[in-house]
């Protein structure tokens, strides 16, 4: 009943695209999140979704329901909002009990499930307080405890921990992840926050101006990215992307990088992909399975920068194209002006069609 | 849930007033406000002046039985001191009392109309229509019309062989030839349907400023959670509008109470003294029976019960506002 199907979704604004042709099967009781930079779509697919807007075309499916023309008030849907839209006017309390009261529900439940959702939500101290007078961290409970008590079965969040400060935002991740466990729901999660779509959902969607690039679970986007630009966004700091051509060696098919040198040999499964990609390609690892090769082989580049933060060092290698980022103990001996030698795991390594962006895979 | 959510049930700490630097250091304070003080001076003389005066003078008069034709200047009007005579004479003056009472009806009338009609068009208005421009400049015309034709506008529909009754005539199919304005309680009819024609713009004018300004995220979220259009409507827009209302619905008490202007045109207070408010009786003394020391003690009276309202009036504003920002 309460999967949700987006079935070639196109919106637009007058001549302006802000989703192309989404197309994205949510399953009944999955976490999904809507990943993607600023502007790329992701709440204009969520007001779809909740019927605050009407698709220019495609079709958005409940369980099997068609919800074209299906107004907003009868989707059953629960929706925070980015800014909350909480009810300033009232207390808490009445925030809370807003949906049941609206609905008719008689006094003596609306007390009992307002109790329940605000023992839930730690808000029962603050029942009778003006919500104008709340901070923010409180708003964004009161909205969620606003929507939950209507046990919608597709709970929709926009941005809910973007305006929260951080350490409560790591405390909101734990509990919104139990509060799906608990309930159940369909939940579309949108955020620009990997770290939230990462710790979060069952499945994350990546989208990227008004085109969805992929769509798997935290691990799957992360190990085997689509294309480049999912390479890029996931990920702190995200993919390495080195531009270079296949070339044969005795050791087998190898990346020719031009000034950096050629690439250890690619692993057998996606030699024989590239082999047959026309054209330059860009060579890919992740900053954080590289390893000093001391002597070795590797890619020789000097230090141009060196990060620390606390557990990890990120060091910066190279400039311009040849821009390379490493990820390692804080105890690396690494300075500015150095030369690094260094090797990426051979498999991690990820081959994309320099022309189109396209992850050159396996068997495909 | 967690218990590492605990911390974070306290409120946020409310922001101190910062806009009084000047409090951590008093002296200074007390320098900067003498400085202020002798500066204004001049200016703050001149405004009391312009304030106190008109008010001394009247009070001066309104124990007296001054009048223009008393041939004596109106400072040398202690002569005709006459013992609260004016003050006492208002308390028994039946058509001062039935002019008050008048102007009231008018108001008790005129003003909720000209709030309903503004809000309901101002509902209208918040969303978008065909032609809404073109209706939008129309509806603020009454407006705009100066009130002595917008009175001869009145006198003229309102004749027995006017416009208003030829309409009437054409629905009922009837010969209808009314006298409008010279039945007593048409005539007020007449007098108050020219008030809302002209002063519901206003009162749409305010409303819709509040309306567009009642955020619109919250009257999704209200949607979302089921209310109908009317629950959203008394739940949201209303209490949100509140402190906008009060002032929409103080303005036009406060400048209906003195209605004159296109009313006197229109029926000079007749027939007999059926539309007399208290500004046209207010009028007449002046320009016909020329006791200005009575005039002035109904003035000031008038005068004194209005601060009053008004006082009331502010207060209740203030506290709206501190409930609804
Ligand atoms: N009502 C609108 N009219 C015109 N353009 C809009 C409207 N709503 C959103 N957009 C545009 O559509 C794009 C996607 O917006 P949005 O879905 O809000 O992005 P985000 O992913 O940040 O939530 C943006 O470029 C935005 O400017
Ligand atoms: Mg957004």
């Amino acid at each position: 009943m309460s999967a949700i199907h987006l079935q070639n979704l196109v919106k637009k604004f007058s001549d302006f695209t802000a989703l192309k042709t989404m197309d994205l099967a949510i399953a009944d009781g999955e976490f999904m999140a809507l990943l993607g930079p600023s502007g790329c779509g992701k709440s204009t697919t969520m007001n779809m979704i909740a019927g605050m807007e009407e698709p220019t075309s495609g079709k958005i499916l409940f369980g099997e329901r068609d919800m074209e023309g299906v107004p907003m008030a009868r989707r059953g849907v629960g929706f925070v909002f980015q800014n909350y839209a909480i009810f300033s006017h009232m207390s808490v309390r009445q925030n809370l009990a807003y949906g049941p009261k609206m609905r008719g529900a008689p006094k003596a439940e609306i007390d009992r499930r307002v109790g329940a959702i605000a023992e839930m939500l730690q808000l029962t101290p603050l029942l009778d307080r003006k919500a104008d007078r709340l901070s923010v961290n409180i708003l964004q409970r009161v909205a969620i405890g606003r929507s939950a008590i209507m046990e919608p079965a597709i709970f929709l969040l926009d941005e809910p921990l973007s305006n929260v400060d951080a350490a409560f935002r790591a405390v909101m991740r734990t509990e919104l992840k139990q509060l799906q466990r608990q309930f159940r729901q369909t939940m579309v999660y949108v955020t620009h926050d990997q770290l939230e779509a990462m710790t979060m959902a069952d499945r994350i969607a990546v989208m990227d101006h008004g085109v969805l690039q992929q769509v798997g679970t935290p691990l799957e986007v992360y190990n085997n990215p689509a294309n480049v630009f999912v390479a890029r966004f996931i990920g702190a700091p995200g993919m390495n992307l080195l531009r270079g051509r296949p070339a044969e060696s005795d050791r087998g098919l190898v990346i020719d990088l031009g000034p950096l040198g050629v690439t250890p040999p690619l692993p057998a499964e996606i030699a024989d992909a590239v082999r047959g990609a026309p054209g330059d390609v860009l060579y890919g690892f992740r900053p954080e399975q590289v390893t000093l090769a001391e002597g070795g082989r590797g890619l020789s580049l000097p230090v141009t920068f060196v990060e620390r933060i606390g557990a990890r060092t990120i060091v910066h290698l190279g400039q311009g194209e040849s821009a390379v980022k490493a990820v390692f103990d804080n105890d690396v001996g690494l300075a500015i002006g150095l030369t690094a030698v260094v090797a990426p795991a051979v498999h991690s390594v990820r081959v994309f069609d320099a022309g189109t962006g396209r992850a050159i895979k396996a068997g495909g | 849930m967690s218990a590492a959510t605990a911390a974070i049930s306290e409120q946020a700490p409310i922001p101190e007033d910062n806009s009084h630097p000047a409090q951590a250091k008093p002296a200074l304070r007390d320098e900067g406000a003498k400085l202020g003080f002798r500066l204004t001076l001049p200016a703050q003389i001149l405004v009391l002046f312009i304030a106190l005066f008109p008010l001394l003078m009247q009070l001066y008069i309104s124990l007296t039985d001054w009048s223009p034709l008393s041939g004596l200047g109106w400072w040398s009007a202690w002569s005709l001191w006459n013992n609260f005579a004016n003050y006492t004479d208002l308390a028994a003056d039946a058509r001062f009392w039935s002019a008050l009472k008048r102007t009231a009806i008018v108001m008790i009338v005129c003003v909720p109309a000209e709030f309903l009609l503004g809000l309901a068009l101002a509902t209208l208005f918040a969303d978008e229509f065909p032609g809404k421009r073109i209706f939008y400049s129309i509806l603020l015309m009454p407006m705009m019309v100066v009130p002595a034709v917008a009175g001869y506008m009145f006198f003229m529909l309102f004749q027995s062989g006017g416009p208003v009754n030829d309409i009437l005539s054409a629905l009922s199919g009837f010969p209808v030839t009314i006298a409008w304005l010279s039945d007593p309680t048409l005539a007020l009819i007449a007098v108050m349907l020219a008030d809302i024609w002209q002063w519901t713009p206003l009162m749409f004018l305010i409303l819709l400023a509040g309306l567009v300004g009642v955020p619109e995220d919250q009257i999704k979220a209200a949607t979302l959670l089921g209310a109908n259009p009317w629950q959203r409507f008394v739940t949201i827009v209303l209490p949100k509008m509140k402190t906008i209302i009060i002032i929409a619905l103080a303005i036009r008490v406060i400048e209906n109470f003195k209605i004159f202007d296109t009313l006197y045109i229109m029926t000079g207070g007749g027939p007999g003294v059926a539309t007399e408010t208290i500004s046209v009786y207010i009028y007449k003394l002046t320009t016909q029976d020329l006791i200005w020391g009575y005039v002035a003690a109904i003035a000031l009276a008038i005068l004194i019960v209005l601060s009053i309202a008004a006082v009331f009036a502010m207060k209740r504003m203030a506290r709206a506002r501190e409930v609804s920002a």
